[in-house]
């Protein structure tokens, strides 16, 4: 446990040497979040509420899911593949360390940048400089617990398109079909209400949606009971558990057919 | 007109190397296509489903808004296909590898361009093209000689744009150590142009009209094929200002190349 709690500060510090970095990142989001407002804003120019979401409950759903966006990218992918053309794979698969946790130890230091650095001041500020004030619930009790759920989810797929990459040279493709699959399917670009009910029941057995929409919908759907919440984190942990353990299981596999190139 | 040729012969011999070297990954080149292809129909799903609850957005249809989409994959393709190699500069730039680039008595912006070229960009002029022509049937617009002739230019200067403001948010690594959010957040703006500019107000349409022109990318150029009826006089403008923006970016190119110096090893 230990070495993976270094681990996990070593790549916080590392985030933190990009200072420049984490505070444009930080203006970027807020920019988009204002852009967010005016494309909402005329999406509800002649009318109230959309699909029983009002423009205030609409407007925090998606911007907050641009501060999920930063929390759950996890990177993991990308790193896994650029370990693998480097070559560095060897030393870290040479470490008396479980490979999947070794993965995610990394990237929760970034999540613990991004959580303080930019998830947090972007969620702040929106709920200060555009007034987005809404009804909470006790869903606001479960919130936590759910973004961490969300994040696992997110990186056990990250975790499982990285070890792609011990089959294909590149995983540009991949990646970017997964990200497209994960905004669009999640809720993260338009919130799910708004699809066709046929397609909003068929993603509710989909993993996506237990990233963004979960959490969204218990923050701001207020009617939401105790019963209601957990069993919406029911399935987030559901996915957890099955993601994980698929990963595992796809490593065992992938591990064999491993070819490092150089040295 | 000699050194222009040259240019070209140089780039074909550049870019087929690049080619050949690619063509190892076929399954790679396949999947990045599908992918490149799943983003696009991804956001016009977004439309699908927003126009599903509304009429229309600040007066534009659904179709009109699919024209705008597709003019908008069509004047990214130029970047998508030439200066796809932008992307790997803070990479070259910090990891010292971008020197190669001074040491041929070629233009040094030419010469780092051509190193790549992003095939997989045909999705774009595929869907881009398909869309156009499923979105004007739907609209009822009339082509002729003149119109696809004027749609070149419009294209031509729109393309400039594009390829422009994301030079300039590259080169932000020649002074920046850790400058990917600045291309991050280049491109969530472009995203933004395929809407129509009158969803903004004040501020936000005079920057993205005057200062980061996304406006150019496809609003105001497209109104020329959408409605020509009443064709805003800024549209009038848009060669002036692609080329104004792309003269812009080369100076900022220069500057950043000019004093780099190199990781010393």
């Amino acid at each position: 446990m230990k070495s993976y709690v270094a681990l996990a500060r070593s790549s916080y510090m590392a985030a933190m040497m990009y200072r420049f970095s984490f505070s444009f990142t930080l203006i970027g989001n807020l920019l988009y979040i204002a852009l967010l407002y005016y494309l909402w804003g005329s999406i509800y120019r002649d009318v109230e509420t959309i699909r029983g979401m009002s423009f205030n409950q609409a407007f925090v759903y998606v911007a907050l899911a641009g501060a999920i966006f930063t929390m759950v990218k996890t990177w993991a992918d990308w790193e896994i593949s650029y370990h693998i053309r480097s070559g560095a794979i060897i030393m870290d698969l040479i470490k008396p360390l479980d490979f999947q946790l070794y993965a995610l130890s990394r990237t929760v230091g970034f999540l613990f940048f991004n959580v303080t650095m930019i998830a947090l001041p972007s969620a702040l500020v929106l709920f200060l400089l555009f007034g987005a004030n809404i009804e909470v619930g006790v869903g606001l009790l479960f919130l936590p617990a759910a973004l961490v759920l969300a994040f696992l989810v997110s990186f056990a797929i990250d975790y499982i398109i990285g070890l792609t990459s011990f089959y294909t040279e590149s995983i540009w493709g991949i990646s970017t079909t997964k990200e497209i699959i994960t905004t669009l399917l999640s809720g993260a670009l338009v919130p799910l209400q708004f699809f066709p009910d046929v397609a909003q029941r068929l993603l509710r057995f989909l993993p996506f949606q237990a990233i963004y929409h979960v959490p969204l919908t218990v923050l701001t759907s207020p009617d939401l009971g105790v019963k209601d919440c957990a069993a919406l984190l029911g399935t987030q942990a559901a996915w957890v558990l099955i993601l994980f353990v698929l990963g595992r299981f796809f490593f065992t596999r992938a591990s064999r057919v491993l070819t490092v190139s150089g040295g | 007109m000699r050194s222009l040729l040259r240019y070209a012969r140089l780039y074909l011999l550049i870019t087929s190397q690049y080619v050949k070297s690619r063509m190892q990954y076929r399954a790679d080149f396949l999947i990045s296509s599908v992918g490149m292809a799943f983003s696009s129909v991804a956001t016009v799903l977004v439309f699908w489903v927003l126009f599903r609850s509304i009429p229309d957005l600040v007066g534009w249809s659904f179709n009109e808004i699919l024209f705008m989409y597709a003019f908008y994959l069509l004047s990214v393709v130029p970047l998508q296909l030439f200066f796809d190699h932008i992307w790997q500069l803070r990479f070259h730039v910090v990891e010292g590898t971008f020197i190669k680039y001074y040491l041929r008595p070629i233009n040094i912006m030419f010469y780092y361009m051509s190193d790549m070229i992003d095939i997989k960009g045909w999705v774009k002029l595929a869907l881009g093209v398909s869309m156009l022509i499923y979105a004007s049937q739907r609209l009822g617009l009339s082509w002729n000689l003149w119109r696809v002739f004027l749609l070149g230019i419009a294209l031509f200067s729109s393309s400039l744009v594009a390829i422009s403001i994301l030079t300039i948010a590259a080169c932000a690594t020649f002074w920046i150590i850790g400058s990917f959010p600045v291309m991050d957040l280049a491109i969530k703006i472009r995203d933004f142009s395929p809407y129509p500019m009158t969803i903004f107000d004040g501020f936000f349409r005079f920057l993205f009209t005057y200062l980061i022109p996304i406006g150019f990318v496809a609003f105001y150029p497209s109104q020329l094929f959408l409605r020509p009826g009443e064709v805003p006089v800024l549209t009038y403008f848009s060669p002036v200002v692609g080329i104004g923006s792309f003269a812009l970016a080369y100076f900022v190119w220069n500057r950043g190349v000019n004093q780099y110096t190199g990781t010393g090893s």
